[in-house]
């Protein structure tokens, strides 16, 4: 260049707005601004300076964002013909024994679907929901009906969700993907301490001697908060890892345990014993702050290092220094994920972790604390506004009749006193008969959902199912009726991320075509079933939710503004209490709550010798209903594998990038095969996201007692070469 | 730590001990311009557009210089303004005659130097077309532009990839003219162990590092 003569000012910027909102994807809750122009198309994401993640993002955050856009957006009403029926399958790949095509970019063939359906106006369609939630209730009663809401709406959406089911169907059958996600956690949160949210936020990693990373993969699934923890480990925080695969952030920790699969409760105890023993514990923090170490304590002396090591696969050696780190730091946080919740005993995982944050003291200081790393943007906030089937907003329990009155009074109508079923307990009642309709807000529990078979029947079987959502899921291929829904950027909401900080959303966006805000969705079909629901706005809805739930007290639209502000929120001035309990709990003394080690249910032997684990890769979300209709994301990751030790590959003559059968014990799938050290021998990590490869066509619905949720992380497979093909 | 008390730019200013001069400047509303640092970074004053006048022999660079007890600190004047345009005008005369930043984001900061420095025609050679080779792209990723030209060696991606996102993956490769950056052990970015955060994107300060073309799907 030799002279320097540009226009004044650059020609990209011509037309585009920024604005400020928040990131569609994780529990994190990253805030950023869209750069959008006229028409609404977005052309670039910039990191804000959020509470929870100072201006990062990452690449979901980045460059995951043009899904809302996609051509494949419903824009109309749509009413099956009476031709596809009986309700059914309808491509090839949800057909039963399929295991679904080998190709990349398995999302549902819209021209396989889409002749089988006819569009309909609105009033139509929802005319015919109306009559087909009625006629359901009529013949069976109103818990006949069920409703999976959502973890990607809004706070105000799944209010309204759960109130639409509570006060127009009448029933407590109401859940959503946290049933598949923390529900365990949730559990022993509420018995040991009495709160089932984060006692402290992410960021105050900083202050944390050491932090415990159990059973979670934050540089695949919360990405910028495990750049706070990089950062924190850089300068000084212990990092100590424990999963039985090997996480990214291994790479930052001082010390990883690899744990046999199913064995958290033997590895965790063997540390409590060993903390014990060498009089580790703080016995003024257990004197007054909690109840029942008696009871722990001799629980965890069966599990002296030597026992942990036969139980865990971690050498004695490296229990005990890991118990030693512990318990001489002077502040450490304790973080989790799946690993820890998605199992049959998933709430005795999380008993566990609870018991060794009330052991040493690391609860209510700085730089100490219990963090559930919550995987949805709103998981928090849909279970906080009661979209699950024991707790009315605010986590208040249908089944106390006091609480029950004042919900009566402030909806005003007559409420079921029964606790409804959760989500995996309401596809066995629909094999049952005894759920007859289904209301889906933006669920696909035909990927999510463990045995993928059974919901294939439970779906079929029923008698009405709507869904609403943005594509045809593999879901929507069983509905009566789908609905054209909204994407996150066309919504005004809040979300509540995983530090409890309540942000809010703009809209950046029009829905395509006739597609509508799905709390106005709920609105219309309530009115039209009789209910007198006015609304000006979202922010209406939100108040009546804090008028609900006082745990949200004192927050607003308008108090949240652009920054967003934690719960609880003492004044409305305040930004809210990043940590909680540093004088007592909401229960008074937290509770220990000794676990003993359980057995899985659906454990290796001859024919099945594997244990295949399930979970998510950094590039796509949940069933890929957006992800892979993202340009960016679907080209850097646009395939499913399998990993698979090198030492079991070789034995079974299978080379990278070569495609595997797996099979449980109800189902298979065919896959590529990835080699990788990080997982042990004798196990295998296949991510959840890709139809074509859907893990949960294998994966085990025995469920956690406490929490209901199902076992995602251990289920017996085998695998075999199909050299063959290539 | 104490309060050391200076004046820059005629205004008092009283901050902290171990501030440096653009910290103290820039909480005084004062805006000192720089290529190469930014608030979230270390600084390294590499790119030497922060220079200013304490009354020494030298400019020092107000990014990493730290105030000083009764300091006297000049931050604009037409010796400080001649360097600046001098810096500003050497970088541009091997820059790629399109910025890929202006076209995408459109927050060029050189370009932005430039025209608020109102550099028109300078006298300096194209580098490009000299005896040295053009420094290449690399458009392996899917989601990152990498323009080796138009990179000005300020460092701030590989501080962004090693010391905010901690992926530890840019680095600086290569000697002399033909210095530029390179992700692991040199490989193309899309071969490399970047998991795409475009943190890198985010701090660049010119067309080096942009998002690819995402346009929305139609």
């Amino acid at each position: 260049m030799k002279s320097f003569n540009p226009s004044e000012s650059a020609a990209a910027l011509a037309g585009i707005t920024e604005v400020p909102t928040l990131c569609p994807y994780c529990g994190v809750g990253c805030a950023l601004s869209y750069g959008v122009d006229a028409d609404g198309t977005i052309h670039y994401a910039r990191g804000r300076d959020g509470a929870s993640n100072a201006e990062r993002l990452c690449v979901k955050g980045r460059y995951g964002f043009d899904y809302a856009a996609h051509p494949q957006r419903l824009t109309k009403p749509l009413i099956r013909r009476e031709s596809a029926y009986p309700r059914g399958p309808l491509s090839q790949f949800s057909q039963i024994d399929s295991s679904g095509p080998r190709k990349a970019g398995g999302i549902v063939d819209y021209t396989e679907v889409m002749p089988h359906f006819r569009e309909a106006s609105w009033e139509e369609a929802l005319e015919r929901i109306a009559e087909g939630f009625t006629r359901v209730r009529t013949n069976g009663g109103p818990h006949a009906m069920a409703g999976f809401g959502s973890a990607k709406g809004s706070n105000e959406e799944a209010y309204l969700f759960q109130k639409f089911m509570r006060t127009v169907i009448g029933t407590n059958n109401v859940d959503h993907c946290t049933r598949l996600c923390h529900a365990s956690s949730v559990y022993a949160l509420i018995e040991g301490i009495g709160s089932g949210a984060v006692t402290n936020v992410v960021r105050d990693i900083e202050n944390a001697e050491v932090a415990i990373l159990a059973g979670c993969n934050p540089t695949a699934n919360h990405p910028v908060a495990a750049s706070f923890m990089k950062q924190a480990a850089a300068a000084g925080t212990d990092l100590l890892a424990v999963n039985v695969r090997r996480p990214g952030i291994a790479d930052y920790c001082s010390q990883y345990c690899q744990i046999k699969p199913g064995s958290d409760v033997a590895f965790y105890n063997a540390v409590m014993h060993v903390i014990i023993a060498e009089d580790l514990h703080d016995k003024a923090f257990i004197e007054t702050r909690t109840e029942g170490f008696a009871e722990l304590k001799a629980m965890v002396e069966e599990y002296p290092p030597a026992v942990g090591e036969r139980l865990s696969g971690v050498p004695a050696e490296e229990i005990i220094a890991f118990a030693r780190q512990l318990g001489q730091a002077r502040s450490a946080m304790i973080f989790w994920g799946m690993g820890i919740s998605q199992h049959v005993f998933g709430t005795d995982n999380a008993r566990c972790l609870i018991a060794l944050a009330l052991l040493t003291g690391n609860i209510g200081r700085p730089g100490t604390g219990l963090h559930p790393l919550r995987g949805q943007n709103n998981v928090q906030g849909a279970s906080d506004a009661g979209l699950i089937p024991m707790y009315y907003p605010g986590y208040q329990s249908v089944a106390d009749a006091e609480v029950r009155k004042r919900f009566e009074s402030l909806w005003g109508v007559d409420l079921p006193d029964t606790p409804g079923l959760t989500t995996a307990e309401i596809t066995h009642a629909a094999l049952e008969g005894d759920i007859r309709g289904l209301y889906c807000m933006g669920e696909n529990p035909f990927l999510s959902d463990p045995d993928i078979n059974r919901v294939r029947e439970a779906l079929a079987s029923l008698d009405f199912l709507v869904v609403q959502d943005l594509f045809i899921t593999e879901t929507a291929e069983f509905a009566d009726v789908i609905l054209p829904a909204s994407a996150f950027m066309e919504k005004c909401g809040t979300f509540t991320n995983t530090d409890r900080r309540v942000q809010k959303s703009q809209p950046v966006r029009q829905p395509p075509g006739e597609a509508r805000q799905d709390w106005h969705i709920l609105r219309d079909l309530a009115q039209r079933m009789g209910h007198d629901w006015n609304y000006p706005d979202e922010s209406a809805v939100f108040d009546e939710f804090v008028k609900a739930a006082p745990l949200y007290a004192n927050l607003s639209h308008t108090n949240i503004g652009e920054t967003g502000r934690w719960y609880p929120c003492p004044h409305p001035d305040s930004q809210g209490e990043r940590l909680l309990f540093a004088d007592t709990f909401p229960i008074g003394r937290g509770r220990f709550v000794p676990a003993q080690l359980g057995t899985a249910p659906d454990l290796p032997d001859n024919d099945y010798p594997f244990i295949l684990n399930t979970g998510r890769q950094l590039e796509h979300w949940h069933t890929g209903v957006m992800t892979r209709r993202s340009r960016a994301l679907d080209a850097i990751a646009p395939k499913a594998r399998v990993e698979l030790h090198p030492d079991d590959a070789r034995k079974l003559g299978v080379a990278n990038e070569e495609w595997v059968e797996l099979a449980s014990r109800r189902g298979s799938v065919q896959v590529q095969a990835l080699l990788t050290r990080d997982v042990a021998p004798g196990t295998l990590f296949l991510p959840m996201h890709f139809r074509e490869a859907a893990a949960n066509l294998l994966t085990s619905p025995a469920l956690d007692p406490f929490g209901k949720i199902p076992e995602f992380k251990i289920c017996a497979v085998a695998v075999n070469a199909l050299s063959e093909v290539s | 730590m104490s309060d050391v008390s200076l004046t820059i730019d005629g205004v008092e200013v009283t901050v902290p001990e171990g501030t440096t001069i653009w910290e103290a400047a820039a909480r005084y509303g004062i805006e000192i311009p720089v290529l190469c640092h930014d608030p979230r970074l270390e600084p390294v004053g590499v790119c030497r557009i922060c220079a200013v006048d304490v009354g020494e022999r030298t400019l020092p660079a107000a990014c990493v210089r730290h105030v000083e007890a009764g300091m006297n600190v000049i931050t604009a004047n037409t010796e400080i303004t001649a360097h600046r345009r001098i810096l500003t005008e050497l970088m541009l005369s091997d820059q790629p005659e399109q910025s890929r930043r202006e076209a995408t984001t459109g927050d060029d900061s050189l370009y932005a130097l430039a025209r608020e420095l109102k550099v028109s025609d300078f006298p300096w050679p194209d580098a490009k077309s000299s005896s040295n080779p053009p420094r290449g792209q690399d458009d392996s990723s899917p989601v990152i532009a990498v323009d080796h030209q138009a990179c000005i060696l300020c460092d701030r991606c590989v501080r962004a990839c090693d010391d905010i996102q901690h992926n530890d993956v840019i680095t600086r490769t290569g000697k002399g003219h033909s210095v530029r950056i390179g992700f692991d052990l040199d490989v193309p970015m899309a071969e490399s162990s970047c998991v795409s955060c475009g943190e890198c994107v985010a701090v660049c300060p010119t067309g080096a590092l942009t998002h690819q073309f995402l346009g929305e799907t139609s």
